[in-house]
């Protein structure tokens, strides 16, 4: 693979905004380039009573802006052969455009638009509330959802920035207005605690001189005071949610992690990997779908963001077997802590998640996805290169250790939504 | 866009003595290689008692054949940090590996052993079954799922699109490995089989191999045509369900020609202009949330607020199948005001046409959609292998270049022919136990 066409070798930019740049080159051969803004406009920022107002701004922006209503945007964008999306975490929203590489200036400009410039048209504003009205639903009635959703209020105090998912209620979505869309726009969509990330096949010179025409549309430069976390859970909780008419009944287990800056984030991503992040060959999958046929799914996610983190590990299975299903998870859990994983089984994650680095390079929107996390969090710029080394160094011990601190069973709530045996 | 300017790999496509129909789609640049076996069969090829079985024997394809015990597939492959999946379809089933491109080897390795070695011993079909039931019971949670099997079963009385790929519960329950084998002896073979391999490789090397594993294969296969032919309905079917839910919802589905049909080009643009995109022309990337503004559903049914998204979908299918439209009420709407609202959508578009502009929108989408399917290996071997699986050699040019050529006349024409009332079936779902959220 030629340096040129390396999507590793990345590059950190310079905006007089104060907005950061990152630029990586598309994998060899890839016809298309994503170009993302991340900004500091997660649901963790949602004001108290407007709660669903993060959501409804990063949906907003790629509905209308800029010169482009809603209808002309979707031409616009069918035209340039494009799509463009939101998503939305706790502390930060995600807008990326992803088209032919050949037109990527077009494409900046485009997000530029729905970054900038959204619109809040009344007759979007209203549709989108409604659509967050059935989304409050389906949280509450949809067992997977209404799990993730008491997990997270078992973990994590009011006030605290991952306590909600930001779907808000009737009331706190209808209260809010395009002055308050527009308020919360112009805070949280700033150059500053921002960051651009480009994965397109021209230099970074090219880059600068493109998105020097965002200058001066910011309406802040600089980013909104920090978010702060509260004190977390300090105990084992169960919760059991009565859902009749399902068929299957959720199982989640979760508690409060750690910080992505924080220098056991490695061998945390590995214990995590080894308890249920490494498709098929973890733990949970091996122990709850392929030895005691008990689910279809059963897996685990950590979650390290810039302030804190949490963790989750779950199942879906027949309401007969959630509570042994609910026992297995954090059976499991707690040996991460208390064990040492044999050098074998390391091993095995250990080269799986290093080898899958390659697929990541397969297309424009994976090898996309390394550079906004890595610009995210500021990591190096040549972070990904050394991923593999910083995988191979890590012991038995140091996971088992990341393990109790990242993947704490000792104070893991556990959730269970469906019918209840 | 012209349809020679939607790129796509350079393909060798040839067949073995077998029958076994073999794409090789190099991309020196691709720091990947992807393997694809696609089955000419699925759900549509078992019967009552079994069904389900297509999809548990695809299971059972990832749990041991005499050179690879169980859990041995898994790790050979994702110990190299590969990734590996299967699915079932009504009319087919694919197995696929991606890993890095030094790897390759292995992946055709497997594919050649368990087209005909799986082991499939009862032990091992017992304890897959709870999973598979299980993976029944995760999707009847959701009111969609539902919704679409309850529209399939009163559609269709004879043909066998009318289960879902994941069976009757009940059939699952009693099923056994028998019957698995039954089906795999009688359907899996070299001759129903398309394999695809496609990123980085040597295609000299490749075929060399491909040939030395899969020649000796037998051709097995019997021929997977359904002869059963749906007789036309005697009436419009409805049915209403009730479960848990947010707002009711609503399909209605037409019956629709086979993928090669003359009228298919017409029915996907139809597709595009009522709900804004045709599944199989996708990038396979990511979607704009679902939204699709211009539509003419969006326009009728989400813009004005009577529902918080409604869409239409035209899956291709070897035999004929259906052409559904979906909506979900906003709340406090009735799915009365939601039905006559789509009737008033397919009765314009049945009586005038698309306009100009609007035909010439769809096209745009249709082939833009298409210039970045192709991007990486795995999306590369998915869309050559699903189109040589259930079309015909050169199938998708033609349907660029019929495209093309669709004239607002002929949608006409075929919205007039698809959206009988008659020909129709209409399921509800109704929410029972609902909560507002303050």
């Amino acid at each position: 693979m030629t340096e040129r066409h390396d999507p590793l070798r990345m590059e950190y930019g310079t905006h007089d905004a104060g907005l950061r740049l990152l630029r990586q080159s598309p994998p060899a051969g890839a016809a298309s380039a994503s170009i993302t803004y991340v900004g500091p406009a997660g649901t963790g920022f949602d004001p108290a009573g407007g709660e669903g107002i993060a959501r409804m701004v990063a949906r907003l922006a790629t509905c209308a802006a800029g010169p482009f209503g809603r209808v002309a945007l979707a031409r616009e964008l069918d035209r340039a052969g494009a799509t463009l999306t939101s998503q939305i975490a706790p502390e930060s929203a995600e807008i990326t455009i992803w088209g032919p590489a050949a037109g990527w200036e077009s494409l900046l400009e485009l997000l530029s638009h729905a970054v900038l410039r959204p619109r809040f048209d009344p007759e979007d504003i209203e549709r989108v509330q409604r659509q967050l009205l059935e989304s409050q639903l389906r949280e509450l009635t949809q067992p997977a959802h209404r799990a993730e959703r008491e997990l997270f209020r078992a973990i994590f105090p009011t006030g605290h920035p991952y306590r909600e998912t930001g779907w808000g209620s009737a009331r706190s979505v209808g209260g809010i207005d395009r002055g308050r869309l527009v308020r919360f726009h112009s805070e949280h969509y700033t150059a500053e605690g921002g960051v651009l990330v480009a994965t397109i096949p021209a230099p970074l010179k090219r880059l600068e001189r493109a998105s020097a025409r965002w200058r001066g549309h910011f309406a802040r430069a600089r980013a909104p005071s920090s978010l702060r976390p509260r004190p977390v859970l300090g105990h084992r909780v169960v919760r059991e949610v009565e859902m009749a008419g399902r068929s299957q009944t959720e199982v989640h287990v979760g508690g409060p992690s750690i910080a992505r800056s924080r220098e056991e984030f490695p061998a945390a991503f590995l214990a995590n990997e080894v308890l249920g992040g490494r498709p098929l060959l973890s733990r949970l999958f091996q122990d709850i779908r392929e030895r005691a046929g008990l689910a279809y799914h059963a897996s685990s996610d950590l979650e390290a963001m810039r302030l804190g983190g949490y963790w989750i590990a779950q199942a879906g299975t027949n309401p007969r077997s959630a509570r042994r299903v609910a026992a297995l998870l954090i059976g499991e859990v707690d040996r991460m802590g208390n064990e040492l994983v044999r050098a074998r089984e390391l091993d095995q994650i250990r080269e799986s998640a290093i080898g899958e680095m390659a697929l990541s390079l397969e297309t424009t929107p994976t090898a996309h996805e390394l550079a906004v996390d890595l610009a995210y969090h500021d990591l190096p710029a040549d972070y990904w290169l050394g991923w593999p080394s910083t995988l191979r160094a890590l012991r038995p011990r140091s996971i088992r250790e990341a393990a109790a601190l990242a993947l704490d069973g000792r104070r893991a709530a556990t959730v269970l939504a469906g019918p209840l045996a | 866009m012209h349809t020679s300017r939607v790129p796509r790999p350079r393909t060798r496509r040839f067949r073995l003595r077998n029958g076994l129909e073999v794409l090789l789609a190099p991309n020196p640049a691709s720091p990947t290689a992807s393997v694809w076996v696609w089955y000419r069969v699925g759900s549509k090829n078992e019967h009552p008692g079994i069904t389900g079985g297509a999809h548990w024997l695809e299971h059972m394809l990832f749990q041991g054949t005499p050179k690879y015990a169980k859990g041995e597939i898994d790790r050979a492959i994702l110990n190299v940090g590969g990734l590996l999946n299967a699915f079932t379809d009504l009319d087919y089933t694919a197995y696929f590996a991606t890993v890095p491109r030094e790897h390759l080897d292995i992946l055709i390795d497997i594919e050649a052993d368990r087209m005909t070695r799986a082991l499939l011993m009862p032990k091992e079909v017992d304890r897959e079954r709870t999973v598979v039931l299980s993976e029944r019971e995760g999707n009847e949670n959701w009111p969609e799922f539902r919704v679409e099997e309850e529209l399939y079963e009163l559609a269709f009385r004879r043909h066998p699109y009318r289960w879902d790929a994941l069976g009757y519960r009940t059939d699952i329950e009693h099923m056994g490995a028998e019957d698995l084998r039954g089906y795999y002896r009688r359907f899996y073979g070299t001759r129903n089989a398309v394999l695809v391999v496609s990123g980085g490789f040597d295609p000299r090397t490749v075929e060399r191999e491909v040939r030395r594993q899969f020649s000796p294969l037998p051709a097995g296969g019997a021929d997977p045509t359904v002869r059963e032919v749906e007789p036309p309905a005697r009436g419009e079917r409805r049915s209403t369900l009730s479960g848990p839910g947010t707002t009711p919802l609503i399909a209605i589905a037409y019956r629709s020609p086979s993928i090669d049909e003359r009228t298919a080009p017409a029915t996907m643009l139809i597709d595009v202009l009522l709900g804004g995109e045709t599944r199989i022309f996708s990038a396979g990337g990511r979607s704009r949330s679902g939204e699709h503004p211009g539509a003419r559903l969006y326009r009728a049914l989400v813009d004005p607020g009577l529902a918080v998204r409604a869409t239409s979908e035209w899956r291709a299918r070897v035999h004929p199948g259906l052409f559904t439209v979906y909506a979900q009420a906003s709340a406090g709407v009735a799915l009365d005001r939601i039905e006559a609202a789509i009737d008033g959508v397919l009765d314009r578009l049945a009586c005038e046409g698309p306009t100009t502009a609007e035909l010439s929108e769809a096209r745009t989408k249709v082939l833009r959609g298409a210039a970045l399917a192709y991007e990486g290996a795995t999306r590369a071997g998915y869309r050559l292998g699903y189109f040589a699986s259930i079309m015909p050699p050169g199938f998708e040019d033609r349907l660029y270049r019929e495209i093309l050529a669709t004239r607002a006349s002929e949608i006409r024409d075929t919205a007039r022919a698809l959206f009988s009332k008659d020909q129709r079936t209409v399921v509800r779902y109704e929410v029972v136990g609902g909560r507002s959220v303050d």
